[in-house]
C-alpha cells in the first residue's frame, strides 16, 4: 500500500513538473561594458546564458525579459517597448549540454530603481524557469532644462514687448 | 518693384512694425513660453517625454501658426473691406492677380516670423536633441503648406463671407475642428470616423507626419503620402482664395 502511495505521488511531481521544465537553467548577468551608475539615456546590456543540463532535447524554446520598477510606491512592471526593440528570443530546439546566450540591449527611459529578469518556457513544460534577478537604478537627467527654457520664455515676450513700446513712442 | 511685393512688403510691414501685428506675435509667444514653463515645472517626465514635448511644441505651433494665418488672411480682405481700404487697393493700376499675390506673400511672411520665433522654443525643450533636426524639418516641410492654406482659406472666406466677424467665426470653427486631432486621445481617432477624417483633414496630416519623424524616428522622406495631403490642402485653399478674390474684384 505504500508502495502504491509512493508511486501515485511519484506520478503527480512527473505531471506537475516534466523533466524539460527542470533541465533548464538560466544565468544572468550584466554587461561588463555597463555604466556603474547609468542615467537616462543610457544605454545598459544584460547577457543570458540558457543551458539544458538534462539528457532529452527541449523543444519550443521562448525567453523573454521582464523589468519592474521596484521604487517605493511606484511599484509596477515596466512596458518595454520604449526600453528594448528586443524583448524575447526562441529556439527551435536546444540539445542536451548546448547553451543559447542572447544579449538584451535596452536604453534608460526613466529615472528610478529596476529589477530585471529573464523568463524561459519551452513546449513540453508546465513550469517557469527564471534567471537569478539583475538590479540597476537610473539617475535623472533634466529633460527639460530650466536654464535653456527660461531665457527663451521669458525673453521673447520681453524683446516683443520692447518693440511694441518703442512703434508707441515713435507714433 | 512690382505691385506685388510692394504690397507683401507692407503686409508684411504691418505685422512687423504695427502694434496690432506685434500684438499678434506677443499672443503666439506667451502661449509658446507658457508651455515652455509648464514644462519646466513638471519633474517628472521621461526620457522619451523630450520626443513628445518636442511633438507637442510642434503641433502647437502649427496650430497658432494655423490661427495667426488665417487672421491675418481674413484681415488681407475682410478686414481692408471694412476699413474701407480695399475700394482704394482696387481702384489702383495693379492687376488683381499682382494684389493676390501680394496679399498672399503677406501670409508666408507671417508664417515665416512665426516659424522663426518658434525656433528659439524648439531649442529651449528639445535639450537633449533627440530628433529635434528633424522636427525643425518636419515642421518647415509639413507646417508650411497647412499653415499657409489656413491662410488663404481666411482669404477665401474674407473674400466671400458679407462681414469680417462671420467669416472670423466660421474660419476658427474650420480650424478648430481640423485641430481636433491634437486634442483627441489615439483611442478615439482610430475609430472609422476618426480614420476617415484624417484622410480629409491637413492638419490630421501634419500630426502624424510630426509623430512619425519625432517619436518613432521615421525618415522626413518617407512622410510623403502626408506631405501630398497638406500639398493639396494648399492648392484648395488658394484655388478658394483666387476665385473669392475675383468675385471682390467684380
Amino acid at each position: 500500500m505504500k508502495l502504491v502511495g509512493l508511486l501515485f505521488a511519484l506520478g503527480l511531481a512527473l505531471v506537475a513538473n516534466p523533466s524539460s521544465a527542470e533541465t533548464l537553467s538560466v544565468d544572468l548577468r550584466p554587461a561588463a561594458a555597463n555604466a556603474a551608475s547609468p542615467q537616462m539615456g543610457d544605454r545598459l546590456s544584460f547577457r543570458t546564458t540558457i543551458r539544458n543540463d538534462g539528457t532529452a532535447a527541449v523543444h519550443g524554446l521562448i525567453a523573454w525579459i521582464s523589468l519592474v520598477q521596484l521604487d517605493k510606491g511606484k511599484e509596477q512592471p515596466v512596458d518595454l517597448e520604449d526600453w528594448s526593440a528586443h524583448k524575447a528570443v526562441t529556439a527551435a530546439s536546444l540539445a542536451p549540454g548546448q547553451i543559447l546566450e542572447t544579449d538584451w540591449p535596452m536604453r534608460l527611459i526613466q529615472a528610478g530603481t529596476y529589477r530585471v529578469v529573464v523568463s524561459a518556457v519551452s513546449r513540453g513544460s508546465a513550469g517557469l524557469v527564471v534567471s537569478p534577478f539583475a538590479d540597476f537604478t537610473v539617475r535623472q537627467k533634466p529633460v527639460v532644462e530650466s536654464q535653456r527654457v527660461l531665457p527663451v520664455a521669458l525673453g521673447l515676450p520681453l524683446l516683443i514687448a520692447v518693440a511694441m513700446l518703442w512703434r508707441r513712442r515713435r507714433r | 518693384m512690382s505691385a506685388a511685393r510692394l504690397i507683401a512688403r507692407k503686409e508684411a510691414g504691418e505685422l512687423l512694425l504695427s502694434l496690432r501685428g506685434l500684438s499678434w506675435l506677443m499672443a503666439v509667444a506667451v502661449a509658446l513660453s507658457v508651455f515652455g514653463l509648464l514644462l519646466v515645472s513638471n519633474t517628472e517626465l521621461s526620457l522619451l517625454d523630450n520626443a513628445q514635448v518636442v511633438y507637442d511644441m510642434v503641433a502647437i505651433v502649427t496650430a497658432l501658426g494655423g490661427l495667426l494665418a488665417l487672421v491675418v488672411g481674413l484681415d488681407a480682405v475682410a478686414g481692408e473691406r471694412e476699413r474701407g481700404s480695399l475700394v482704394a487697393l482696387l481702384l489702383t493700376p495693379a492687376s488683381r492677380d499682382a494684389i493676390l499675390s501680394g496679399k498672399l506673400g503677406g501670409i508666408a511672411v507671417a508664417w515665416a516670423v512665426m516659424y522663426a520665433l518658434a525656433l528659439p522654443y524648439l531649442w529651449a525643450v528639445g535639450s537633449t536633441g533627440q530628433n529635434l533636426r528633424e522636427a525643425v524639418t518636419i515642421l518647415a516641410v509639413l507646417g508650411s503648406p497647412v499653415v499657409l492654406g489656413f491662410g488663404f482659406f481666411g482669404m477665401a472666406l474674407g473674400a466671400r463671407l458679407a462681414t469680417a466677424r462671420t467669416a472670423l467665426l466660421t474660419g476658427l470653427i474650420g480650424l478648430m475642428i481640423s485641430a481636433s486631432p491634437l486634442l483627441l486621445g489615439p483611442s478615439l481617432r482610430q475609430s472609422a470616423i476618426g480614420r476617415a477624417f484624417d484622410v480629409i483633414n491637413p492638419i490630421s496630416a501634419a500630426v502624424n507626419a510630426y509623430d512619425g519623424v519625432i517619436i518613432d524616428s521615421q525618415p522626413v522622406l518617407g512622410q510623403w503620402p502626408h506631405a501630398l495631403l497638406a500639398a493639396a490642402w494648399l492648392v484648395l485653399a488658394l484655388w478658394l482664395a483666387r476665385s473669392g478674390f475675383r468675385r471682390v474684384a467684380r
